[in-house]
């Protein structure tokens, strides 16, 4: 069974990127302990080196999944993903530069060459995802579209309000919340592939680059 | 309850004013003013409870010294009362009421004193809190906490409801603990003694580590069956591992917005302060809640965070704890 660290804001957080990272790669998996956190952006950016050569040396993780929010930064497009190409906002671009920069600079530990990356970046919040196929007016290409028009189609609190019914939700009724939205695509994330063809497209496709030990 | 307090010359708070929300955090440096404003209040409720001069009645009788006037949210909004103060030892006796005329007015008034009557101030003693409490002293928490054992052993008994969603609470933020209990400690007196997880092994209050007792003490006020209508909560993230400064903000929200919290009872306004930057941190979907407390020389002021235009532009790219701690914010000491 693989080994895998995510480094997310929250339990809640954490909760439902377990689901979906079983979902993507078909199968359950062995979380890294103890869980990491960070504190949302920048901070995530800030501390990834570390965590990195923490993860490399001193345990036998296979991968790291790390989701971010996107706020207001620019959303990952498919042109970012031509061969040397990095926007200073974009967040996903950001991060797998600190991947790239900090793994070439380590060598082989622990039987393997380096901790795979998966980077996912929810669009605007993690609630964007969780309301995925609940509220079709919920999407990438609402937000993108929102973002140049000026006028954003919502806003991170109306989103708590329609997964929590709340914007102060206790973390409890979060995660209880989080978790049973993801459990509702039942194993298919092809709806949240399409509705979220770049933050959550990204991240599908990095854990299933993966070679998955049988 | 309370929509706004301004001061005159009262200690460091020169010509200040804050407009209070059901929620509200301070963040300052020492001496800014934040503890002033919990001192007032707990005058007000003093005050409150005494006879008190009607300001038609006293026309000649305005405190000319430094003033504390409060102003309330409907249905008291007709109502505002002034603290007067003593010069020379900032002691505030008199207690000035501008409420409408007649007996509508007197109405307001007696239901509005009745409520200020509930306003609390904590400041946690582990110490305190260790030790064992007088069985009889479980009506409510003290100010240091220090009859804790008393009041959890007394709700248990009264409204064992409410104590089994405190524990279950408890427990789940310190997975460690299994449950709580008493023990008789003599002299009528009683002890919290807390169960391990896995076993039957029990850990005295006085073995249990700060952190955990000022938890305890959090969560006891906020699972209140009948909270105060005020709680003011210094250093609320005192003791606490930055990770878990989340339960203590859910635990004081349990207490300002009780409908999300799926409860029914009255909000209780919530006044705290802090100098974590990680608790901070948590406010950033609502800095509105954010009291910025700074110094100028010795006259200090308030501020609502959410008052800086350029905040929402300051938090794409850093932490509010950072932009706080970087002096970007202001509400720093001197150096």
């Amino acid at each position: 069974m693989m080994k895998i660290a995510l480094l997310s804001e929250s339990p809640a957080d954490e909760a439902a990127l377990r689901v979906l990272v079983e979902y993507v790669l078909g199968q359950k998996f062995n979380l890294i302990a103890p869980s990491l956190r960070a504190r949302g952006w920048p901070s995530v950016e800030l501390v990834l080196p570390a965590i990195l050569r923490h993860l490399h040396f001193n345990t036998n993780a296979d991968g790291l999944v790390v989701v971010v929010d996107s706020d207001d930064s620019p959303v990952h497009m498919a042109e970012h993903e031509a061969p040397g190409y990095h926007h200073p906002y974009c967040r996903i671009c950001r991060l797998r530069a600190v991947f790239r920069r900090t793994i070439k600079n380590l060598p082989p530990a622990r039987g393997r060459d380096r901790v795979l990356r998966a980077v996912g970046l929810c669009v605007p919040a993690l609630e964007a995802w969780l309301l995925c196929g609940r509220d079709t007016s919920v999407t990438e290409a609402a937000w993108i579209e929102g973002q140049a028009s000026g006028r954003p189609p919502y806003t991170r609190r109306e989103l708590k309000w329609k997964v929590y019914g709340t914007d102060r939700p206790g973390l409890p009724h979060e995660t209880k919340r989080a978790v049973q939205e993801v459990t509702r695509h039942h194993g298919d994330v092809r709806r949240l592939e399409n509705d979220f063809p770049q933050g959550f497209g990204s991240l599908a496709r990095d854990l299933r680059s993966w070679k998955i030990p049988v | 309850m309370i929509a706004a307090v301004h001061f005159k010359n009262f200690k460091a708070l020169r010509s200040a004013a804050v407009q209070l929300a059901p929620f509200n955090l301070f963040i300052g440096p020492n001496g800014s003013g934040k503890t002033s404003l919990i001192q007032a209040l707990l005058r007000l409720r003093t005050l409150a409870g005494l006879p008190v001069g009607h300001g038609h009645d006293l026309p000649g009788q305005k405190p000319d010294g430094p003033q504390i006037e409060f102003h309330f949210n409907p249905p008291y909004q007709n109502v505002r009362v002034t603290l007067g103060c003593n010069s020379d030892e900032l002691v505030c006796n008199l207690l000035v009421v501008d409420q409408p005329p007649g007996i509508a007015g007197e109405g307001e008034w007696a239901e509005l004193r009745t409520k200020l009557q509930g306003i609390r101030a904590y400041l946690f003693d582990h110490y305190a809190m260790a030790l064992p409490a007088k069985r009889s002293d479980g009506a409510e928490l003290s100010s240091n906490a220090g009859n804790l054992a008393a009041v959890l052993a007394a709700r248990r008994e009264r409204t064992p409801a409410d104590f089994k969603a405190f524990t279950t609470d408890f427990c789940r933020i310190l997975p460690e603990f299994a449950g709580l209990d008493f023990r008789d400690a003599g002299d009528g007196r009683i002890e919290l003694v807390a169960l391990l997880t896995g076993g039957n092994e029990q850990v005295a209050a006085e073995s249990l580590s700060q952190g955990t007792l000022y938890l305890l003490a959090t969560l006891t006020l906020a699972h209140a069956p009948e909270p105060p209508t005020v709680v003011c909560l210094e250093e609320a993230d005192r003791g606490v591992h930055p990770r878990m400064l989340r339960e203590v903000r859910d635990a004081l929200y349990r207490l300002s917005y009780p409908k999300d919290a799926g409860m029914e009872r009255a909000p209780v306004q919530v006044i705290t302060t802090t100098h974590s930057p990680y608790l901070l941190d948590l406010f950033k979907d609502h800095p509105e809640e954010i009291v910025l407390a700074s110094k100028h020389g010795n006259a200090a002021t308030f501020m609502r965070l959410s008052e800086r235009t350029d905040l929402v532009d300051l938090m794409k790219e850093a932490h509010l704890g950072d932009l706080w701690y970087s002096g970007i914010l202001g509400g720093i000491p001197g150096e």
